[in-house]
C-alpha cells in the first residue's frame, strides 16, 4: 500500500505550502497521475480519506481529491508515429521495433489545493 | 483560495536523492540499487560479489528489508560493512531513508555501495535513491510473465540479472522470450543470465561492475 506513504507526502507538502500562507483548512486536492506512474487512483482516494478522517483540524468535512489522469503515450523514435502503448510499450506499431520512448503518463504531481484561512 | 503547486510528488524524495547522489559523487563511490521480486536471490547474489570481488575492492551493503537483520548479518558474516533499514511495513526504500543510513559508513573507504531494496517489482522503481545504476534481478521459477506485467520496473532499470539459470532444464522459462519481451519494454536494458548457487555466468556480473566503476572514478 504505497499509496499511503504518497498521500502523507502530498499533505506534507500542502500541510507546508498553506502554513506558509495562513490557509488552515483545506477544501480540495487536485493531483495529476499518469497511467505508469504506479500509483493507482482508487487506492489514493482511500488513502485520502484514511487522513482526513484523521485530521479533522485540517480538513473541511466535505473536502474532496480530484484526479486528472494523464494518459500514457509513447513516440517513436524512428517514425515519428505517437502511439498508445500496449504490454510491449517500446514497440512501435509502424515500424515493428523497439523504437518507441514514452512521452506522457509518467506524471504524478500535485496540481493545486484549494483552502481557507 | 486555490494554490497551484504544480510540485512533483517525489519532490521530498528527490531532493533527498540529490543529496545522496553529490555525496557519493564526492566521493567516487559506484552505488548499485537492486531490487526484485522476494526470493529472486538478491542477497545470495551479494554474497557472491562480497565474495568474488573484495579482495580487489571495499565494499559496503545497505539491506532494505520490512522486519529483522537476517540479510545485513549475512553480509557482515563475509567481512563487509551492512547496515540494515526496516521499513515497518513499508513497501520499498526512500532516499531519505537511505541518507539516514550514511553517517555510519566510511564513503571515502569505500568502492562500490550495494542497496538491496525491499522484494517488490512495483512501488521500489519509482523512487530515486541517488544510486549510480538500477539494476533487477529476475529468478527463472518466477517465470516468463514478470517482464510484461511488471513493466514499470523494466522500463525503468538498465541491466537485469537472471538468477538461477541452473534451473532452466527443470522448469519453462524461455530465455529467447524474456529478451524479447525486455527489448519490448526497454530496448535499451541489457541481461546477463547466471546462477548465484553455481556460480556460472559471474564473471560476466563482475566485469560489468567493472566498467561502472571505471566510468565513475575520476579519470
Amino acid at each position: 500500500m504505497h499509496e499511503m506513504a504518497l498521500m502523507g507526502d502530498i499533505l506534507n507538502v500542502i500541510h507546508e505550502d498553506a502554513g506558509k500562507k495562513g490557509i488552515s483548512k483545506i477544501q480540495k486536492v487536485e493531483l495529476i497521475v499518469g497511467d505508469v506512474s504506479n500509483a493507482l487512483p482508487d487506492a489514493l482516494h482511500m488513502a485520502f480519506e484514511i487522513f482526513k478522517e484523521q485530521n479533522k483540524v485540517f480538513f473541511e468535512d466535505s473536502a474532496a481529491l480530484v484526479i486528472h489522469r494523464e494518459e500514457a503515450k509513447a513516440e517513436c523514435v524512428v517514425c515519428g508515429k505517437e502511439y498508445i502503448p500496449d504490454q510491449k510499450l517500446a514497440f512501435c506499431p509502424v515500424c515493428r521495433m523497439p523504437s518507441g520512448k514514452i512521452i506522457s503518463g509518467e506524471t504524478f504531481q500535485i496540481l493545486s489545493y484549494e483552502g481557507r484561512q | 483560495m486555490k494554490v497551484t503547486l504544480r510540485t512533483d510528488v517525489l519532490t521530498n524524495n528527490n531532493k533527498a536523492a540529490e543529496y545522496n547522489r553529490e555525496l557519493f559523487e564526492n566521493t567516487n563511490t559506484l552505488v548499485i540499487n537492486l531490487m526484485s521480486s522476494p526470493g529472486a536471490g538478491k542477497t545470495t547474489l551479494l554474497e557472491e560479489t562480497v565474495r568474488g570481488l573484495s579482495d580487489k575492492y571495499r565494499i559496503a551493503v545497505i539491506e532494505g528489508d520490512l522486519a529483522t537483520d537476517r540479510d545485513a548479518d549475512r553480509i557482515r558474516a563475509l567481512g563487509a560493512k551492512a547496515v540494515q533499514i526496516n521499513t515497518h511495513g513499508g513497501c520499498h526504500l526512500d532516499a531519505r531513508m537511505v541518507a539516514a543510513t550514511l553517517p555510519e559508513f566510511d564513503l571515502d573507504e569505500t568502492d562500490i555501495l550495494f542497496i538491496e531494496n525491499v522484494g517488490n517489482l512495483v512501488c521500489p522503481s519509482g523512487y530515486d535513491l541517488g544510486q549510480k545504476h538500477k539494476v533487477v534481478v529476475l529468478s527463472v521459477p518466477e517465470g516468463n510473465d514478470k517482464i510484461p506485467k511488471y513493466p514499470t520496473m523494466f522500463m525503468r532499470t538498465e541491466l537485469v540479472l537472471l538468477n538461477k539459470i541452473d534451473l532452466l532444464p527443470y522448469l519453462d522459462f524461455n530465455v529467447e522470450e524474456a529478451i524479447g519481451d525486455l527489448q519490448g519494454i526497454n530496448p535499451e536494458s541489457k541481461m546477463i543470465q547466471l546462477s548465484a548457487r553455481t556460480k556460472e555466468g559471474l564473471d560476466t556480473w563482475f566485469t560489468w561492475i567493472e566498467g561502472a566503476l571505471a566510468a565513475c572514478k575520476p579519470q
